[in-house]
């Protein structure tokens, strides 16, 4: 199981890669939403702040109202912040669960899938 | 420490989620597109005059089984994935996914029909030669085409508005079709007038006006509470059940069966006998409104499924290219081109009815499969869930027979005479299974192989290992596309 300090590792290079990468920010740019994540094993909660495809912060706790929730083990989180995960198919298979419209999820999924392709 | 992990915490609300009404508008809306008019046409074919109602309201009952089958497996799976999940669990992951390719197919036919019947409901009142259907056709998908690749999206509000406007509309012009002098309702229960085997078929032709209602369930996790899925899933069959019966009885009551049979826009034959150009219009206009719905929402459904299932290694992953608005560009103009050659096809060919017996017929085999998770996921799964189908068991498996008997009563129907059987529908049902089940059996195993191979090349593991873990790797994955694993 990953602790805190492990995903907030994992989120700080998530953020820096989202940011950096100009082809996901102009994709981005009319997307902004707060999630919320959860880890299903740890009772961890975190929280991420998107602006206008901008990652502007993602602190430990829930803060702010959702836009979209995401549940999962911390494991799977850390492995899906580094890249080192295909989050859809944990989310095919039902490892990963999600409340949030369509859209989102699949916005959610896009950031993956654009800065981690072959992953 | 003690083993006991502690209860993960509880999810706040979304700032935005659907209510009842919302969902029974998408449930209801995703269900009742220009091609249930034909619907009508078809029971009638089998159960004329009023005896249709008593198909559409017979079928309506069968329905209620479907809603009680979904409800419970979304509870258990309430996500977008819902179907993809159940299937795979009850019956194996590339049976899963075969079905689940079929039945996609029932969402390109519903877009291709709607192409072609609003282009032909608009060239009637333009009084437009013929071959300009093709013309339409081209406007209607690119239309639809560039409005998905452009990311337009119409906000929930106006896609219930538009629903309730199509129902209401519907019965409003239907009411007013029946105070109107017309013919006699003619042996209103005899459900069996056109043979033994007709009323079955009636049934059956009566399910498909309500079929796709059960996409609502794409949307659970959009949903304010579980409920909210479940109350949709009953409700909308009764929305349906009451603008198809009053549509249905009007039709009968003003339309002869003659001009209705070749019709490709049996609605706007009734607004014409109710309300004259007036009432051409009103249906021409509730018939361009379905469109809304149906490029709208099955565009983004069936989208969605083709950029996850190729995410995932099912399909090529061409398909999950985005453009500079997320959209998956690339499965949303294949979806297009596909559904402009299947309505280039039934146009040319006349066979408007034909497709309505195959989505028929799939959606009957789509119901009896889905009873058949439901029977084996009850063995498999004993979590609570927020809502228990009672006799659940025995009411599925009478599920299934019921919806195998109606899938082979659509599937031998022929479409241009009642009285005739034809294998047309299921042989076009069997082509689109075999061709499903051998992609699953030829092209997936080697797409996920080279997935899994350009991963194996790929860049090394991102994630550093843990300090006390001494360079192991802190979680083993298993070994496929979904996740990395490298030799360090």
């Amino acid at each position: 199981m990953a602790d805190w300090g492990e995903l907030a590792e994992a989120l700080a290079d998530y953020t820096v890669s989202c940011n950096e990468n100009v082809r996901l920010r102009k994709m981005q740019r009319d997307w902004s939403r707060t999630l919320h994540f959860i880890c299903s094993d740890t009772g961890v909660t975190f929280s991420m702040e998107v602006d206008h495809g901008e990652i502007l912060s993602t602190p430990e706790g829930h803060v702010g109202t959702p836009d979209i929730v995401v549940t999962t083990e911390s494991e799977i989180f850390c492995d899906m912040f580094w890249g080192d995960l295909n989050p859809v198919q944990k989310y095919l298979r039902g490892e990963i669960k999600v409340k949030g419209s369509q859209e989102d999820v699949m916005r959610l999924d896009a950031i993956s899938y654009v800065i981690w392709p072959d992953s | 420490m003690s083993g006991v992990q502690p209860a993960p915490p509880v999810a706040r609300a979304l700032r935005r989620s659907v209510g009842t009404a919302t969902a029974t508008a998408t449930s209801a809306g995703l269900a009742f597109a220009a091609i249930d008019y034909l619907g009508v046409v078809s029971v009638l074919a089998y159960a004329p005059g009023a005896t249709a109602a008593v198909a559409i309201l017979i079928g309506g009952l069968i329905v209620l089984l479907v809603s009680g089958i979904f409800s419970e497996l979304n509870g258990l799976y309430p996500t977008a994935a819902g179907i993809r999940l159940y299937l795979g669990r009850a019956v194996g992951l590339r049976t899963s996914l075969s079905v689940t390719f079929t039945y996609m197919t029932t969402v390109v036919l519903v877009i291709a029909a709607d192409a072609f019947l609003i282009g032909a409901a608009v060239r009637h009142m333009l009084h437009e030669p013929a071959v300009l259907g093709y013309v339409w056709i081209a406007v209607l998908l690119g239309t639809a085409l560039t409005a998905n690749l452009l990311g337009v999206r119409f906000a929930g509000w106006v896609q219930t508005v538009v629903t309730y406007t199509v129902l209401t509309g519907t019965v409003v012009l239907s009411v007013i079709a029946l105070f109107h002098r017309g013919t006699a309702f003619r042996h209103p229960f005899d459900l069996f007038g056109q043979g033994s085997f007709s009323g079955i078929q009636a049934i059956a032709f009566a399910l498909f006006l309500y079929a796709a209602f059960e996409w609502v369930t794409t949307t659970a996790e959009e949903a304010r509470t579980p409920r909210v899925i479940t109350r949709a899933l009953f409700i909308a069959p009764v929305l349906i059940w009451i603008t198809s019966t009053l549509f249905a009885l009007a039709l009968a009551h003003l339309v002869p069966y003659s001009r209705l049979h070749g019709s490709a826009y049996p609605q706007l034959l009734l607004g014409q006998a109710a309300l004259g150009t007036v009432g051409e219009i009103w249906m021409l206009g509730l018939t361009v409104l379905t469109a809304l719905n149906t490029f709208n929402g099955g565009f983004l459904v069936t989208s969605r499924f083709i950029y996850a299932a190729a995410r995932e290694g099912n399909l090529p992953r061409q398909f999950a290219w985005l453009n500079l608005r997320a959209v998956p560009w690339l499965a949303v103009t294949t979806l297009a081109v596909v559904s402009a050659v299947v309505a280039a096809v039934v146009f040319a060919t006349g066979q408007w009815l034909l497709l309505v017996a195959v989505g028929a017929a799939l959606e009957s085999g789509i119901y009896a499969i889905a009873a058949l998770c439901l029977v084996v996921l009850r063995r498999r799964e004993t979590r609570e869930r927020p809502f228990t189908l009672i006799a659940g068991k025995p009411l599925a498996t009478v599920g299934i027979v019921v919806f195998t008997v109606l899938f082979l009563a659509t599937g031998l129907s022929d479409p241009k005479n009642a009285r005739h059987f034809s294998a047309a529908p299921i042989a076009v049902i069997a082509v689109l299974g075999v061709l499903s089940t051998g992609y699953v059996l030829v092209f997936v195993p080697r797409l996920r192989a080279a997935a899994a191979a350009r991963t194996a090349a790929g860049r090394p593991r991102r994630r550093p290992p843990r300090p006390d873990s001494g360079g192991a790797a802190t979680r083993a994955e298993p070994t496929d596309p979904g996740s990395v694993t490298r030799g360090r």
